[in-house]
């Protein structure tokens, strides 16, 4: 028998020393869950600056994504469940310590607020449409009567789960590239910047394109400051945080990460953004896209990198 | 082409090249297709399958570069349109018609000569190798043939 494998190797499969169970559906998850939470922001904002008709598509048509937007990434994470049929029991307890407890709650008031606020556009956007039943019309009347009542708290719950989207990361302290505060703020820039290319794709109206340029620009820059805080918080720290940075700093995900989260994804984008406010002309879906591609990327490597870092040797 | 080619050496540690990033492309392709076959075959083994990352590749991203800074230099010279250029004599389905089947001979001939303009040739003169002397003389001498035989597809 060779005992030194029992008392100086570690092995849980799956666990330990790597983490290998987040696939595909988790970082898809947490890319259209900030979506959803970017589109709706800047609908909640504008419509409290009362400035719906100036930012139509912010407002009323980009919003009627988010409904299918989170409803696709729920069942993403539906599918990464393993004991699926119990998905209901989140929802028997409200535990402020459990960032999935966060969530499920925050998507179960996100859900049904983004459905309602999309469902009240219907009838400006298509006007053939008939609601059928009188209920539905009185709903829909109240609802178009108290916008500003549910866009305080659509706003609120926005920002929250853009939050969660890092939280959910960063709660897990046994990973030190994931147990760092800095990812909620930035994994919440990051589904503003992408909800704001959404409704740059989206948009028809020049002028509402140029104020959603500007506005990403500015996100862009503050995603960018977090990346580099991110990064100077990891050599600053111990030494798993300093591998765990050294990752993206020259070793195996340095490539995709700068080439195409920083450089495609952030930078290259931003000048574009930045020529067309000088005048330019930019097929606007090129920036937009880069984005909306550069996001996902982002949080297909965090995701990734994150469950190959450990703490002990 | 000097500048940009010494740059390349100098933040790389390698030469300039395109259709290798062509081939990586396609050695990736075929192997997530087909992962028996790239196995099998002794060309795309070489690139693809096993311990192989053909898309972990500086030329990979060298040519993504290429397409972005070329965007840029459209969008700053206002030449940013969807066109194809060809002699008036000729339709742009002809234009298309021979630009792919060159392409295609091409590229086939890069594989034999083991690398293109950029990578055998520039690459390789850059760095006083005889066979990117000898690779820049047969593509420019079979260019002024060949441009001579289909020069009704130009004039």
């Amino acid at each position: 028998m060779k005992e030194e494998l029992f008392v100086s190797g570690r092995n849980i499969p799956n666990i330990d020393p790597y983490l290998n169970i987040w696939h595909w559906q988790i970082p898809s998850y947490l890319f259209l869950g900030g979506l959803a939470a970017g589109i709706l922001f800047f609908a909640a904002i504008f419509t409290i600056l009362g400035k719906e008709n100036k930012m139509a598509t912010a407002v009323k048509i980009a919003p009627m994504i988010v409904p299918f937007a989170l409803i696709l990434g729920l069942f993403f994470l539906f599918l990464d469940l393993k004991h699926k049929l119990y998905f209901w029991q989140l929802y028997t307890t409200i535990r402020l310590e459990s960032p999935m407890g966060w969530g499920s709650w925050v998507l179960m008031i996100m859900t049904p607020i983004s459905i309602i606020w999309s469902a009240s556009y219907v009838r400006e956007i298509f006007p053939n449409w008939d609601w059928k039943f009188k209920f539905l019309k009185d709903f829909e009347a109240w609802v178009i009567k108290n916008r500003i009542l549910i866009a305080w708290p659509m706003a609120i719950y926005a920002v929250i789960l853009g939050i969660y989207t890092g939280i959910l990361l960063s709660a897990f302290n046994a990973r030190p590239l994931w147990n760092t505060s800095i990812l909620g703020p930035l994994f919440l820039v990051s589904g503003m910047s992408t909800g704001a290319a959404v409704v740059l794709l989206l948009s028809k109206d020049h002028k509402e394109r140029k104020i959603m340029g500007r506005i990403d620009i500015l996100l862009i820059l503050i995603e960018l400051f977090f990346i580099i805080h991110l990064f100077m918080g990891f050599k600053a720290g111990s030494e798993a945080s300093i591998n765990a940075a050294n990752l993206f700093l020259g070793g195996s995900f340095t490539a995709p990460f700068f080439a195409f989260v920083v450089l495609l994804g952030l930078i290259f984008p931003a000048i574009l953004e930045i020529l067309e406010l000088k005048g330019y002309k930019v097929p606007v879906i090129v920036p937009a896209a880069l984005i909306l591609i550069g996001g996902l990327i982002f949080r297909f490597l965090i995701v990734e990198a994150g469950q190959i870092t450990k703490y002990l040797y | 082409m000097g500048t940009v080619l010494l740059l390349s050496f100098y933040i790389s540690g390698r030469g300039l090249g395109a259709s290798g990033a062509v081939k990586n492309t396609l050695a990736a392709t075929v192997n997530v297709i087909a992962p028996e076959h790239v196995a099998k075959s002794a060309y795309f083994s070489q690139f693809a399958g096993g311990d192989n990352q053909p898309m972990s590749n500086w030329l990979i991203f060298e040519v993504l570069g290429v397409l972005a800074g070329a965007f840029l230099s459209g969008i700053i010279f206002n030449r940013l349109k969807l066109k194809v250029e060809h002699s008036p004599k000729i339709t742009s389905r002809r234009r298309l018609f021979f630009a792919l089947l060159g392409g295609l001979i091409f590229g086939f001939g890069s594989q034999l000569a083991r690398g293109c303009t950029s990578g055998a040739a520039l690459s390789g003169m850059a760095v006083l190798s005889l066979g990117g002397y000898i690779t820049m003389i047969a593509i420019f001498g079979t260019a002024f043939v060949t441009a001579w035989i289909f020069r009704k597809n130009w004039i």
